[in-house]
């Protein structure tokens, strides 16, 4: 073996705990930033891919006289691509005994011929037969529901017994274990008994060679003209985003995530791995002037670190990079499990492996790179007269500790901590990046925890039943006269969420909720103007969602809508910040008189006398067990716990994953602590041998040195506590504008449950990193430490 | 100017050191000249400068003032990369505190001097550093690494690998400061002996230099030459 690779790969040897602390410390940093990049590269395309190959439909289109349409000649028109009636009816189906949440049911009209909107047979038959249905599969996951099984089906009044004849997969739907609602499909003639409603009403196309949504909007427009003329009038019509599949925004928040995240752990590891080098390279000046001596030039010195570099690359590439990819894909496999959808990518790029192998190889390199090249550039004279830390003949600064009120031993902590201070300075830096990381991690956390709860404090009622259709508040309110624990119920038309969008909407599709504008039931946080009042002219308050749908709309400006086929023109007051899709509110008096003579309800808010949970629960029971003799439409019986819970849902990834992410960064910024801390001990062995022979005791030298350790630590919390604070601010207007849309922002959140993790884990880091070495440093003997190089 | 008088030459070479406490003049105005395979002690007080002339002679540090050749060639002018590849060429450094790589053998401490030069041809390198290992008495210690050897046998070691590349010059920086008196006799004998071939030997030692080991015997005293002894061969 060459004499040059053999020292390179001896000098590995000879200190194995830091040689695999740099291996460590270079496998968790390419293990997290390969994992990510591998996670990024899967999802970035498969939950597109997914949605795309559904051919979903641009345009959705309700009427109920399609009768007039002439399919086969719309199907003909050049700028159609394909079109289908695909009925959807909303009902209720049990999931567990006396449980009922939402059903979809899509009427379909050829399940063994459609390229449009299409779902795929994942079990069972591909046709589910006459009076039977499929469902999809995230569907499970909510339900006792299997193949095979029999399943309670709610129509108004009617229980129906409904088999599951197959299991399918719809990557283009929102999962249902988000939102807390089944997909059915069935054929046409199923639906109409099922649903007892006509079908045929519902109409999705998909056009040729659309580029943008204004595209679509425009063909769309000429083809509605054509359907007024042929006297089809059009109940809504709706547009869904181009190629987005309704959960991107999840994903999109999970890869900036991933993504910056990814990318602060990969320079936190870059700074570890630099500060070990470092210290290699400290323990080896002497050397290096050897060398030097003994006629190696600076090339050839350079060659015997790099090597050096080079085989702990190699080493943690060989950990690193299999781990990354399992790691990268069961994280892919875990997120497409929760947004519902199926990994395409079996076959990593091999571009991807490159970076990974290349970043394994020449990362530790490029890093110590800086550290190798001042090492060699060390004069001979300089480096065989380096005997670890020197005096700073111009520090000064002794003085000022003189001066505190602090014993000998902690003054002398504080200089030491001060004596290599560019060495300090990226320790705490480094330290504090990965703390201010931490707590912004956890403050945006909180931020969202503090947007659930505001979200569930916002809504006073307890109980809320939603109807299908809208219908008189005197047939709304007869099943419930003689229900207890009841103080009041106020009668809404639409609501929150996204169902309630189906029921009560513009034309356009944004959902309506017209309720008392004094109700007390409601409490959103207003952003910008005021909420609703009683006024002469029809107002309007929007969430951002809605406020995205407008082009630049501005408090006390007026704006066309479309509300059951009467245009009309509303003032815009307010801006509310919530967690739902597009949502105008406006007072139900002034609804009434514009488009609801018949003042048409569908949202029973319930209102407890006592609150307490169970006596929530039971009164939800009770609700529905007043509404089975009834011939009520049903959507939904929702408690609040159960709505906060359906938002909570659609939170937890990225609350767990943002998590998860900042403890990485924590540990390895808090690693790189450790590795400072124990280089600058280690170093000092020969001091540790002077205070021996003036009289220090091991337990007073190993005191100090911890005590380094804490000054170094506390430093680190508290610059990086201070940097989380902007840091915080940025990050929660961004995740607000991300999940909320048009530039809401999450409030401000402090986490007290991260500051302790911070204070825990970098204290402890911080004392280990001293109580090691210290350790190891006084059980060596004086005479040993003394002449230790 | 290549000539066996004028072999090693200083011209008027001064070397300071800035610090806090102000200028320190480590040597002044050197003029020295060391003809080749000459045997030359340097000795003095500590603090005399005697390090710092070995360390200008070796191009370890550079004069403030001045100048040193060596068979011609304009030492401090070289830059650090030409410096190490000439220094291991013409010039083997013996420690005082030994210097051997601690992660490699006895043997690989040779070889790796022999690699960096790459004046010896491959070929001839083991066997070449297992020739000096028996010259030096520790062959049986080849395999080992620094930290198995006594301090006498480190010497050793650290001496056969200053031989490695045949250099025309020997310097030794306190060589046996570090050893108890017998070894250091030892060392002292074994190191005349090995240098006799016509080898230019310059030794910094404070031991006492008598009987006829050194051609010439040069006292420094506060960075100046004190006195220049020269003895018969």
């Amino acid at each position: 073996m060459n004499t040059k690779f053999k020292k390179a790969l001896s000098d590995l040897l000879i200190n194995p705990g830091r040689t695999a602390l740099v291996i460590f410390a270079l496998v968790i940093g390419l293990w997290g930033v390969g994992s990510i990049l591998v996670t990024y590269t899967i999802l970035k395309n498969d939950l597109n891919e997914n949605y795309k190959r559904t051919n979903p439909a641009h345009v959705i289109v309700t009427s109920k006289n399609f009768n007039r349409l002439d399919l086969t000649a719309l199907r003909k028109r050049p700028e159609i691509e394909s079109a289908e009636f695909r009925d959807l009816s909303l009902e209720r189906i049990e999931v567990h005994p006396n449980q009922w949440i939402p059903l979809w049911v899509f009427g379909v009209e050829d399940f063994n011929n459609f390229n449009l909107a299409r779902f795929y047979s994942e079990k069972g038959s591909n046709v589910p037969g006459r009076d039977a249905m499929l469902i999809e599969r995230d569907g499970l996951h909510v339900s006792d529901l299997k193949l095979g099984s029999r399943a309670r089906v709610r129509v108004g009044g009617r229980i129906l017994e409904v088999p599951v004849t197959g299991i399918s997969f719809d990557p283009a739907q929102a999962p249902a274990t988000h939102d807390a609602f089944i997909y059915a499909y069935v054929d046409k003639k199923t639906y109409a008994a099922i649903t007892g409603e006509p079908a045929d009403r519902r109409l999705i196309f998909r056009l040729k060679g659309v580029i943008t949504k204004q595209d679509i909007e425009t063909i769309t427009n000429g083809i509605l003209d054509d359907f007024g003329r042929s006297g089809i009038i059009v109940d809504t019509v709706r547009i869904p985003k181009l190629n987005e599949h309704p959960h991107q925004w999840q994903l999109n928040t999970l890869l900036f995530l991933q993504g910056s995240i990814g990318l602060l752990a990969f320079l936190m590891g870059a700074v570890l791995v630099s500060q070990l080098m470092s210290a290699i390279l400290a323990r080896q000046v002497r050397q290096i002037g050897v060398l030097k001596a003994i006629g190696a030039s600076r090339v050839q010195v350079l060659g015997i670190y790099m090597t050096m570099a080079l085989i702990f690359g190699a080493v943690s590439s060989v950990i690193a990079v299999p781990l990354a990819i399992a790691s990268g894909y069961a994280f892919a496999e875990f997120t497409a499990r929760i947004i519902n959808f199926n990994i395409l990518t079996t076959t990593l790029p091999i571009h991807l492996y490159v970076y990974l192998i290349a970043a394994g190889l020449l990362l530790p390199i490029l890093l110590s790179l800086p550290a190798l090249l001042k090492g060699v550039n060390v004069s001979v004279r300089d480096t065989l007269s380096d005997y670890g830390i020197g005096q700073d003949a111009n520090d000064k600064k002794a003085g000022l500790f003189a001066k505190l009120p602090l014993s000998s031993t902690a003054a002398l902590a504080f200089r030491n901590t001060l004596r290599r201070k560019k060495r300090l300075a990226v320790t705490v830096a480094a330290m504090a990046l990965g703390v201010a990381i931490f707590s912004t991690g956890f403050n945006v956390r909180q931020a969202l925890v503090v947007l659930l709860s505001e979200s569930r404090n916002s809504m006073k009622h307890d109980v809320q039943m939603v109807l299908k259709d809208q219908v008189p508040l005197e047939q709304a309110l007869l099943p419930f006269k003689s229900v207890t624990n009841v103080s009041r119920i106020e009668a809404w038309s639409g609501g929150r969420g996204r169902l309630q969008t189906g029921m009560v909407s513009t034309r356009n599709g944004i959902g309506i909720v017209a309720l008392p504008h004094d109700t007390d039931l409601l409490k959103p946080d207003i952003i910008t103007g005021r909420w609703l009042k009683k006024a002469d002219e029809l107002e309007v308050v929007m969430n951002q969602g809605a406020m995205g749908t407008f082009e630049n709309p501005v408090i006390g400006g007026y704006y066309s809508l479309d509300i059951k086929g009467k245009p009309v023109k509303a003032k815009l007051v307010g801006v509310v910040k919530e967690f739902d899709v597009p949502k105008i509110y406006l007072d139900k008096d002034q609804y009434d008189a514009l488009v609801n003579p018949g003042h048409l309800i569908n949202s029973l808010m319930f209102v407890a006398k006592d609150k307490d949970f169970d006596k929530v629960i039971a009164l939800k029971k009770e609700i529905e067990k007043a509404l089975e003799p009834s011939n009520l439409g049903v959507l939904y019986v929702m408690s609040q716990a159960e709505r906060s819970k359906i938002i909570y849902d659609h939170l937890n990834i990225i609350l767990t994953l943002l998590a998860f992410l900042a403890m990485l960064v924590l540990v390895v910024s808090a690693l790189g602590m450790a590795s400072a801390t124990g280089i600058n001990i280690m170093e000092r062995t020969r001091e540790i041998g002077v205070l021996r022979a003036i009289g220090a005791t091991p337990k007073m030298i190993y005191g100090l040195f911890v005590a380094e350790g804490m000054v170094i630590s506390i430093a680190s919390i508290l610059s990086g506590l201070l940097l989380a604070w902007p840091l915080s601010i940025v990050a929660s207007s961004f995740f607000g504008n991300l999940m909320l849309g048009n530039g809401a922002s999450l409030h401000f959140a402090f986490s007290n449950l991260g500051f302790v993790i911070t204070l825990i884990t970098t204290l402890f880091f911080g004392w280990l990193a001293s109580r090691i070495p210290a350790r190891r440093a006084i059980n060596v003997s004086t005479r040993e430490a003394l002449s230790y190089e | 100017m290549n000539n066996t008088t004028n072999y090693i030459r200083f011209d008027q070479v001064s070397k300071w050191f800035e610090s806090a406490a102000g200028r320190f003049d480590a040597l002044k105005n050197i003029d020295l000249t060391i003809g080749q395979g000459e045997r030359v002690a340097i000795v003095g007080k500590s603090g005399s400068g005697k390090s710092t002339l070995l360390n200008m002679l070796t191009g370890i540090d550079h004069p403030s003032q001045g100048a040193v050749s060596i068979n011609a060639t304009e030492v401090h002018t070289l830059n650090e990369s030409r410096l190490a590849t000439w220094r291991g060429a013409n010039i083997g450094i013996v420690f005082q505190f030994f210097q051997l790589i601690p992660t490699l053998s006895i043997l690989e401490n040779l070889l790796l001097a022999m690699d960096f030069v790459n004046v010896i041809p491959k070929k001839e390198r083991i066997q070449r550093a297992e020739a000096l290992l028996a010259q030096v008495g520790i062959s049986e210690h080849a395999g080992k690494l620094p930290a198995a050897l006594s301090g006498g046998e480190q010497q050793r070691a650290a001496i056969a690998r200053a031989l490695a590349n045949d250099p025309p010059i020997l310097v030794a920086d306190e060589p046996t400061g570090n050893l108890d008196s017998r070894t250091a006799e030892a060392i002292q004998k074994l190191f005349v002996q090995l240098t006799g071939n016509g080898k230019t030997v310059i030794v910094v030692t404070h031991e006492n230099v008598s009987g006829a080991r050194y051609d010439r015997v040069i006292t420094l005293n506060d960075g100046v030459i004190a006195g220049d002894e020269r003895r018969p061969s």
